[in-house]
């Protein structure tokens, strides 16, 4: 009996580790070996280029016959290089967002100032008067708009630039409803789009978003009195109570909602340009595009778009890529940028807004387009690129509550302030 | 050959034990003693240098709510988890082992949800919940139906409700070995003192079924308690964080949050309570085994 019980005891916790670990697991899948020491190895992270991607290595091989292999991985980003850098393995090239250069970069990453391309783009990232990261495309947030469908409503030409003021916005919503179409917008529900991107302007849209933001976290901003604040969430309030998912609105699917975009049933979304990756994944029209976030404030920012460069490429500093694979990533990032056929490859195959100056090629998708517009007259508000890497998650929870109707804004307020209140922003440069 | 000497017996030992203990060291303890030593570290999980800094993620690790917060909604969803999966599991096994017409059938039918993998399982459910359930409410009180899935309480019942649909089956596949360890003569000698079906199925087949319960129970415990495919599949947390099961706070803390010492310090606090659930449970149900 006594033995008995001791070997239900190990066995219990041979159990029990076994369902740790098996349940651990599961996450390093697609290990590639990216070791050898002639070509390059790319990581994307833009799961909607991986095929032009693919293309364009074997491609690119055979003209200048250094081998590229290209890897894709759903994880996060930092999880997926953390694997890599601890298996001593790294990519050359690595494609991660805005705040993994500023994490990664001073230990992990080669610096590229003495580049040519440096000269032609403002959206390189540059740590420490060095620059690390480079721009892969811009990326631009706003209202999209359907024209087609506003203009069979109301009868009238659409303008965007007639609605920048939440007021003539609300009128337009209610032509629209007049017109029949009952519900107008849609919001997206992904604490991302709420989190990262709207809740995000708030501090964006200023002179000073470091000093917006070391506000909150030492508690003498009242973001209940802030203007801007206000501004925002009464347009927010007009895209909310206007929704066609406005009872359900957090169990909105993200492509239901943008199919109902692309196919006129609504009109307007908040979201970039990312977003036309799904949009034209249904029968949609051409005749859409971006608009400022319309506000009543006069301080110009409903005359701009919020974003900048999004995805950066840096390459590996570390003793596991050797020199002339170095080499041969740098050649690589100016044949994107000076070689008509890399140039191709980012505008027409994969469809992004190109980061560099000397890159006129016409951008193809309709959100682009606009993207386009307002980066060629400098009217794009910067990201702002230093919020903690939970910001999104808790805080989009918090704007999901609001959403749903559970919490008002004075709730909203007070949620994002106690966030702040256990914060301490990381010394970095503007 | 002299059986009997230290070196014969290790070497057997080796022959047969020694892949599997090396394997077994390599793939568990050799990682689990690492994150051990990580949860001392202020590593964020890509940097070279990881700073020692002694307990103080286990400090913040006591003081994040988020993180206790969910182990509370583990330790609910567990408990209604636990017994509904086993109560229907068990009900399964008595119907396809009292001899119903096609219960082959039915047994290979009610295990198969055990088959498909917990990330597509989510997938369908949530299709199911969003689009199927609300489309006949819908039909049904001719008005629009909130989704299950987008209210917290909703939230949690369907990932109490998908858990019972996966993993009934399985535990149903235990009880049926151990309805049919217990042999008939034994039923029948208690019918034949005068046990009413349902006496003799308190009285003598639960008793002797024992060890199938302390086994299922341990399963249905562990399996509940990091649970994260169904998780990420079916709710991914949401309505506002409501939703969110401790193995997938870990997660985020570590990997997406960018907190790695705290999320593997809070791991290791879910293994302990995990391990300290499941030995007493094991314990305690062995104690009382009793043999026909």
């Amino acid at each position: 009996m006594k033995r008995c019980i001791t070997k239900g005891l190990v066995l219990a916790a041979l159990l029990i580790m076994a369902m740790c670990v098996l349940s651990a697991c599961g996450e390093s899948a697609e290990e590639g070996n990216t070791g050898s020491s002639n070509g390059i190895t790319i990581f994307n992270s833009k799961m909607e280029i991986q095929d032009q991607m693919l293309q364009m290595a074997e491609r690119y091989t055979e003209k200048t016959g250094v081998p590229v292999e290209v890897y894709y991985s759903s994880d996060t980003v930092s999880a997926h290089l953390a694997t890599k850098y601890a298996s001593n393995n790294p990519y050359t090239l690595s494609m991660v967002d805005a705040k993994d250069v500023y994490s990664l970069a001073e230990e992990h990453a080669v610096d590229l100032s003495d580049q040519k391309w440096v000269g032609d783009t403002q959206y390189a990232i540059e740590i420490g008067g060095k620059t690390y990261g480079f721009p892969v495309c811009i990326e631009a947030r706003g209202v999209i708009y359907n024209k087609d469908a506003i203009e069979k409503t109301t009868g009238r030409k659409f303008k965007p630039e007639d609605y920048r003021t939440n007021k003539a916005f609300a009128k337009l919503l209610k032509d629209l409803k007049k017109g029949g179409m009952e519900s107008p917008t849609g919001v997206m529900k992904e604490d991302w789009s709420l989190g990262a991107h709207f809740l995000a302007q708030v501090y964006e849209e200023r002179d000073d978003p470091d000093a917006f933001v070391r506000g909150l976290s030492d508690g003498s901003v009242k973001l209940m009195k802030d203007k801007k604040f206000n501004a925002l969430m009464d347009t927010f309030d007009l895209l909310m109570n206007n929704s066609y998912s406005k009872a359900s609105a957090i169990s909105a699917e993200r492509e239901v909602t943008e199919q109902k975009l692309a196919e006129g049933e609504i009109a307007f979304l908040f979201g970039g340009n990312w977003d036309w990756s799904v949009l034209s994944a249904y029968d949609y029209t051409e005749n859409m595009g971006l608009m400022p976030v319309p506000q009543d404030l006069d301080d110009g920012m409903n005359q701009k778009l919020v974003g900048g460069g999004s995805k950066y490429f840096f390459i590996d500093s570390s003793s596991n890529t050797s020199d002339e694979q170095r080499q041969q990533a740098k050649d690589f990032l100016n044949w994107l940028v000076y070689e008509e056929e890399g140039q191709s490859f980012l505008v027409d195959d994969c469809a992004l807004v190109p980061a560099f100056s000397n890159i006129t090629k016409k951008v193809v998708d309709p959100l682009g387009a606009s993207v386009k517009v307002y980066a060629d007259k400098g009217a794009l508000i910067p990201n702002y690129n230093y919020l903690p890497d939970d910001h999104y998650a808790i805080l989009g929870a918090m704007f999901q509550k609001y959403l749903a109707g559970k919490s008002d804004r004075k709730g909203l307020a007070k949620d994002v302030t106690t966030y702040w209140k256990t914060k301490t922003l990381k010394p970095h440069e503007n | 050959m002299e059986r009997n000497t230290m070196s014969y017996k290790s070497k057997q030992f080796l022959m047969f034990a020694g892949p599997a203990l090396v394997l077994f060291c390599m793939v568990i303890i050799i990682p689990f003693l690492y994150g051990l030593y990580l949860t001392f570290t202020s590593w964020d999980g890509v940097s070279a240098d990881k700073p020692f800094v002694g307990i103080a993620n286990y400090i913040s690790a006591f003081k994040d709510a988020y993180f206790w917060a969910s182990m509370g909604r583990t330790i609910v969803y567990s408990a209604f988890a636990v017994v509904f999966v086993n109560a229907v599991a068990f009900a399964l096994a008595y119907l396809v082992t009292s001899g119903i017409k096609g219960q082959n059938f039915f047994r290979a039918g009610f295990f198969i949800p055990n088959l498909i993998g917990g990330i597509v399982l989510g997938y369908v459910w949530k299709f199911v919940f969003n689009r199927a359930f609300v489309a006949i409410g819908e039909a049904v009180v001719a008005g629009t139906v909130p989704s299950l899935l987008s209210s917290t309480g909703g939230a949690m019942f369907c990932l109490v409700l998908v858990s019972v649909w996966q993993y009934a089956g399985y535990m149903m596949l235990i009880y049926v070995a151990g309805f049919m360890g217990v042999s008939d003569s034994l039923k029948e000698a208690a019918m034949i003192d005068g046990c009413t079906p349902a006496q003799a199925m308190r009285n003598v087949t639960i008793p002797l079924m024992r060890t199938s319960f302390v086994t299922c129970i341990f399963l249905s415990i562990t399996r509940c308690f990091v649970v994260y495919d169904v998780n990420l599949s079916l709710t991914k947390g949401e309505p506002f964080n409501s939703s969110v099961l401790a193995a997938m706070h870990v997660y985020n803390k570590a990997f997406i949050y960018k907190d790695y010492g705290t999320g593997q310090a809070e791991a290791l606090i879910l293994f302990i309570v995990c391990a300290i659930i499941g030995i007493a449970q094991v314990y305690i149900g062995k104690k009382g085994e009793v043999q026909a």
